[in-house]
């Protein structure tokens, strides 16, 4: 079954969207030019403006956020002021996203003027210009990562992140449950979010704000996992490793999987090994999420059992004894 | 009583039965609702179960006799041997 997709990568975020996420991490204030909070910013780098400054603008990064450290304090203030002012204005018409100030400096009475003028947001922040620039870095390619929502069921087990998905009424959570009383941690319930690591290139599944920790039990209700099994039965994100299908028998042909046939999903670009499992009376779904969990670590130790037992055969047939090799 | 039927086959890709075409075979031998027996000298296999198939060492040269029973075992008999007589897509 295909996820649904709702959003995929993310083109550019308002700076309204940037100030929102961002104002308590960088500690983050609006000074001027509030009318501009729709600006896009198109690019996830930060840009130093100091060449632009300078009025070179033969390459200037002006999709992104621009940040005033103290180089670009003390160049403007060694400017004159006819000069300054002008450099301002061309650099404040140059269609930037936004300005940010490091370093808790005052904005000066010509640049609130320009930043109203042509609603260009000024933000300030408390925080040391290097600084400001890994967190809003990180923050930032974090924001514009691009994220994915399916309908399924995360959990970790046994250090694997295990996506099981499939249709309402299929027993997804109900699996779940039986793993988390096996041991597991549940991220999510029904809905999960993900989103690719900018760093590990890696998917990251991660509950729904509003639902997290709780999960609906056909017959019961909502229930509380962290109030019914304790802290260690959540987890609030956890890498994806493996996706387990659960299918009506008949829609898939599950009568020869030697080893899953190697299936695998592509989700956001990143390729995600998938189980498919039908689901059939009587058969006790957690117990096969188990050893498909199970075997996809042992396979991660660089151990795969399918492949062992071929070789193995093949050996033997062709004269030899058939030991492990 | 339902007729059976026998027949002989000759394994002729290189590496014999192995895991692919173990599991090509029961594929093929699940679409039927006839009963596959698969024999290579004293030992008899079910031909719908891979761990069975992959237990008869069945390599290249090896003979194998087929015996089906059901009202589709002659079409899966056909269908089985194609799979057998075109090296299971292999070599």
């Amino acid at each position: 079954m295909k996820p649904k997709e709702r959003s995929g990568d993310k083109l550019s975020i308002t700076v309204g969207e940037f100030f929102e996420k961002a104002q308590e991490a960088l500690s983050l204030e609006l000074v001027a030019g509030g009318d501009g909070m729709d600006n896009r910013i198109v690019e996830a780098a930060i840009n130093r403006p100091g060449l632009a400054l300078t009025g070179f603008y033969e390459y200037f990064a002006w999709k992104r956020i621009q940040t005033f450290g103290y180089a670009e304090h003390k160049y403007l203030s060694s400017l004159a002021v006819v000069a300054r002012d002008e450099r301002l204005k061309e650099f404040f018409c140059s269609k930037i996203p936004c300005v940010v100030l490091a370093r808790n400096k005052k904005i000066t009475a010509e640049m609130r003027k320009l930043a109203d003028e042509f609603n260009v947001p000024v933000l300030r922040t408390k925080m040391v210009t290097k600084y400001f620039m890994n967190a809003a870095t990180i923050l930032m390619e974090n924001l514009m990562a691009p994220t994915l929502k399916v309908q399924g069921t995360m959990i970790e087990f046994m250090g694997i992140g295990v996506l099981i998905e499939g249709k309402s009424g299929m027993g997804k959570s109900d699996t779940a449950l039986s793993l988390v009383k096996k041991g597991a941690a549940l991220v999510s319930d029904d809905i999960t979010k993900l989103r690719v690591d900018s760093l590990s290139r890696a998917l990251l599944a991660s509950p729904v704000e509003l639902t997290r920790y709780h999960m609906e039990i056909k017959g019961v209700g909502i229930i509380h996992v962290p109030s019914l099994f304790g802290v260690a039965a959540v987890r609030s994100e956890k890498v994806l490793n493996l996706i387990v299908t659960l299918c009506n028998k008949g829609d898939i042909d599950d009568s020869v999987s030697l080893d899953g046939e190697k299936l695998t999903r592509e989700i956001l670009g990143v390729d995600v090994r998938n189980v498919k499992i039908a689901v059939v009376p009587g058969r006790d779904i957690a117990n096969v999420v188990e050893v498909a969990t199970l075997d996809y670590k042992l396979k991660m130790l660089g151990h795969d059992a399918a492949k062992e037992l071929d070789d193995r055969l093949i050996d033997v047939m062709s004269g030899g004894r058939g030991v492990y090799r | 009583m339902e007729e059976m039927i026998t027949r002989e086959f000759e394994i002729l890709n290189q590496y014999g039965i192995h895991a692919r075409p173990a599991a090509l075979f029961v594929k093929t031998a699940s679409r039927f609702d006839a009963e596959i027996i698969v024999e290579k000298g004293d030992n008899r296999v079910s031909g719908k179960s891979i761990m069975g198939l992959m237990t008869l060492e069945a390599s290249k040269g090896s003979m194998l006799k087929i015996t089906v029973e059901g009202e589709d075992g002659e079409e899966a008999l056909a269908e089985i041997g194609a799979l057998i007589e075109g090296k299971f897509d292999e070599d």
